[in-house]
């Protein structure tokens, strides 16, 4: 292993047959974006370039490469190029094959060649020992590349030989599905474009640890990609479809908006300042459910932040580590995880029959405040304990109090890490959907937004105050979109409100996302510049 | 014994050296507080009178002897999340009762017979399909999830270039607060159809728990790679050293070394994410459609039924009487469910930070 550099700094012939092999990576790796772009439906294989079809293009391609690949392999065993391979590819890369193989196998013998089990039974034996034997029988440059090659190699052929054309249809007798040819042709393409450019990867490193490496980070990268692809993919979809719906019918300028507290707004925004449903209304919109989302961020952290940010300070400050520590780490980290319905639920047996047996938005905000405790608790309690302990016993060598110290010394400095954990909890809390189906939803499409400030009464008998708004079923942005899901919105067209609904949840709860980790983020680097 | 006695002494002896004002106004405050709480259960209207005294003591208790007040309060914020666990223990659990009693325990988990459900005439609830459901819905979620995640994890952690993870890493954590109803309804609106299509598998209805099992492992995806990335890095720097400097490549550090050190923080970030397949609900709920049929056969992954959590989503608006009970016992069945896997995980993951001395 030692000398592998040195031997790469003075042999030149490695350098074509890395050349080789980097082109085959390049190649495989836009074979296999091209064949996961078909199988969402981006792009197509009845393309034809130059008067090819693109599948015929993707055959010839893949036997090209496949054989490619089995040379490269074949040169290094024959000792034509310095490489520095190991015994045998190991088990795990050679069971994958055998996997591989045996689903091959199964198929063809049960499809192509339409035998009962007494013919695909052994095929599929016969196909799945052999592609092992191949793989992990000879040394590790040709064990690799002669299985990876071969395979690219029959799915080129079966493109080409037309064996799978346009109108191929596969349906399992004991399956709902149909297995149509584009999303089959886009799997084959895609796995054997994916086997060829690790084979390829691992020989442009010389195989050994270093290609293994090789490979390894390819398909890692290429994981990493795919993610980050379909989650930007996600993002710009939705935000593609609702915008356009969301900014419909924008007016800015002085006095064209609705009026708040006398004051007519510099800005009239259709979607978000219109009720869902009314006689007067051209565009129906979100703000009820605006208003209930913001009413329910407003309360959950009235009601979760004291008692959160109190328990983690007695965890912390006050009790001993032992068993009751214990026991409420154990239950918080339960209660994080509980399911969103079960706490609907739960609020739908022991709140909604408390509060004159509706549904009601105090019991959506008690429920969300429920699940928001230990969020906050979690992360308060992380804050607490990153605070130094030379903060405290520095303030107790001062004489300073206990109750002093937590309340001047350790809460300030564990507050940019409480603020993150709530901001971060309430992202979520946003767009919960379900326990408000159980506990707080009414009207699909509701004409008023909740009026809580206007509807405090107080009186001398108990319960002295009430808050008729507080006790009636309101609407919240996660719900608007469940609601428009299940319902439709009449005439108007519903699919296009639900994605302009979507968009306005998917900004929101985003963007309580994005400001709690940039604060996050900041705070750290303040942090580390002290 | 001599633990629980010198215990007693010691609160005792921190009651008789507490002075009276305070020991007057504590008890009068845990009073009111367990009226209150007593008469909230019943349904009583004293409610209010009784959190109102609680709230005067309380004033008074802040404004005479603020640290004890305060410590008093903390105590109490602590309490709550212990009384949360116990409420919703005993309210799932005791609506679930009848239903349990109704159908009797094995014939509610586990009758297979047509029809398994029937909320009119004589009334039948089986939840074998919703936990069929389940079952299928999870194992495809963490097909998924678990290997792209945990390498997904890998790459953030180890090999990615500083620049790109500064990137990565809070793309990933913001990428987990996509709300659930937002894959739902791009599952129904986008993934249904494709499925249903001639370009795919043709499905003869739209929702199927392929689509609920694809989209719930996306979703599933950022929470496991954030948690698996956190247990990668908290793997010693020395231990990958020392690997790296007797020649070892980077890739059999990682698997050698890094990976094995990480494992219980590794299969916890994976059971959380089993934990979240199962009770994710609104995709469940909007790309199915809610059938109480078993797939068949029992391993179709292309056919339409239920899952526990969208069992209740969808059938809980228009339930009344043993129904409702019914879809509280599924409630329970979940709850115990991702209790257990909590419960396991919890547990995983203390035995590494044990077995890795690492600081916590």
């Amino acid at each position: 292993m030692s000398d592998a550099h040195e031997r790469r700094l003075v042999n030149d012939d490695g350098s074509a047959f890395e050349r080789v092999s980097a082109a085959v990576v390049g190649l495989g790796v836009l074979v296999f974006l091209y064949a996961t772009a078909s199988v969402f439906g981006v792009t197509s294989f009845e393309t034809e370039i130059a008067g090819v079809g693109l599948a015929t293009l993707f055959g010839i391609v893949l036997c090209a490469t496949g054989g490619i690949v089995i040379v490269l392999g074949v040169c290094s065993r024959l000792g034509w190029v310095d490489t520095t391979p190991n015994e045998t590819v190991g088990l795990p890369v050679s069971a994958s094959f055998g996997v591989l193989g045996a689903i091959a196998g199964s198929l063809v013998g049960s499809q192509l060649l339409g035998g009962g089990a007494m013919v695909w039974l052994p095929l599929t034996a016969l196909a799945a020992v052999s592609l092992v034997a191949v793989s992990v029988l000879p040394r590790e440059d040709v064990g690799s590349t002669v299985p990876a090659g071969g395979i690219a190699i029959v799915a080129g052929v079966v493109l080409l030989g037309g064996v799978v054309g346009p109108e191929w249809e596969w349906n399992p007798a004991n399956l709902e599905a149909t297995f149509h040819a584009p999303l089959v042709v886009g799997a084959m393409i895609g796995l054997a474009g994916l086997l060829v450019t690790w084979a390829a990867a691992t020989a442009s490193a010389g195989f050994g640890s270093r290609g293994r490496q090789s490979g390894a980070y390819l398909l890692m990268g290429l994981n990493a990609l795919a993610m980050v692809t379909i989650m930007a993919a996600l993002v710009a979809f939705v935000t593609l479809k609702g915008a356009s719906k969301a900014f419909a019918g924008i007016e800015i300028g002085l006095g064209v908006g609705p009026e708040i507290v006398g004051l007519a707004l510099p800005i009239d925004w259709p979607f978000v300042m219109n009720v869902s449903q009314g006689i007067y209304v051209d565009i129906p919109g979100v703000l009820p459910a605006i208003m209930g989302t913001v009413w329910i961020v407003v309360g959950t952290v009235l009601f979760a932040v004291p008692l959160g940010v109190g328990a983690a300070v007695f965890l912390t400050e006050y009790a001993e580590q032992g068993r009751f520590t214990r026991i409420v780490e154990v239950t918080t980290n339960g209660l994080w995880s509980t399911p969103s319905i079960v706490f609907g639920l739960f609020g739908a047996a022991f709140l909604v029959p408390r509060f004159g047996n509706t549904n009601s938005l105090l019991s959506g905000i008690l429920v969300l405040g429920f699940m928001l405790l230990p969020l906050v608790l979690i992360t308060s309690r992380e804050a607490l304990q990153s605070v130094p302990d030379e903060y405290r016993d520095a303030s107790a060598a001062l004489g300073v109090s206990r109750w002093q110290t937590i309340r001047s010394v350790v809460l300030p400095a564990a507050l940019p890490g409480v603020i993150t954990g709530v901001i971060l909890g309430v992202g979520r809390i946003a767009g919960e959907t379900a326990p408000l189906l159980l506990v707080m939803a009414g009207s699909p499409f509701p004409s008023d937004t909740p009026g809580v400030f206007s509807s405090f009464e107080f009186s001398t008998t108990p319960p002295f105050v009430t808050n008729d708004a507080l006790l009636t079923a309101a609407s919240a942005l996660p719900y608007q979109l469940y609601a428009t899901i299940t319902a439709g919105v009449g005439a108007q067209d519903a699919e296009a409100f639900g994605w302009g609904t979507a968009f306005v949840l998917l900004l929101v709860v985003l963007s309580f996302y994005a400001v709690g980790i940039a604060l996050r983020a900041y705070f750290r680097s303040k942090l580390h510049h002290e | 014994m001599s633990f629980t006695n010198s215990k007693t002494t010691r609160i005792v002896r921190s009651i008789t050296g507490t002075d009276r004002v305070a020991l007057v106004a504590g008890s009068v405050a845990a009073v009111c507080l367990l009226g209150a709480f007593v008469s909230f259960l019943v349904g009583s209207s004293l409610t209010a009178v009784f959190v109102v005294g609680f709230l005067l003591v309380v004033g008074y208790g802040w404004y005479a002897r603020q640290a004890l007040a305060a410590k008093g309060l903390a105590f109490l914020a602590t309490v709550s999340t212990l009384l949360t666990m116990g409420l919703i223990i005993v309210f799932v659990l005791r609506e679930a009762l009848p239903a349990v009693r109704y159908m009797g325990p094995i014939d509610l988990l586990l009758l297979t017979g047509e029809p398994m459900w029937r909320t009119g005439g004589e009334q039948l609830y089986s939840l074998a399909p919703a936990i069929v459901g389940t079952l299928i819905e999870t194992l495809l979620a963490v097909m998924i999830a678990g290997p792209l995640g945990v390498a997904g994890a890998l790459f953030v952690s180890e090999v990615a270039p500083s620049w790109l993870r500064a990137i990565l890493k809070p793309g990933i954590e913001i990428l987990a607060g996509i709300p659930s109803i937002v894959f739902g309804y791009l599952g129904l609106v986008v993934l249904n159809p494709y499925f249903a299509s001639s370009s795919a598998f043709g499905l003869p209805g739209l929702g199927s728990l392929l689509a609920v099992g694809l989209v719930v492992g996306v979703m599933a995806l950022p929470t496991v790679v954030s948690v698996a990335e956190d247990a990668i890095s908290s793997v010693p720097e020395s231990m990958k050293q020392g690997s790296l400097a007797l020649g070892a490549t980077e890739w059999q550090t990682m698997t050698g070394i890094t990976m094995p050190a990480a494992f219980s923080g590794i299969s916890a970030a994976v059971l959380l994410g089993v934990g979240r397949a199962v009770g994710e609900t609104m995709a469940a709920t909007v790309i199915l459609g809610n059938v109480t049929d078993l797939p068949t056969p029992i391993f179709d992954a292309f056919d339409n039924t239920t899952t526990l959590t969208s069992l209740i989503a969808s059938q809980y608006g228009n339930a009344s009487g043993l129904h409702v009970n019914a879809l509280f016992a599924a409630g329970a069945v979940l709850f115990v469910t991702v209790m257990a896997i909590s419960v396991v995980s919890q547990y995983i993951e203390r035995r590494m930070l044990r077995t890795l001395g690492g600081e916590r």
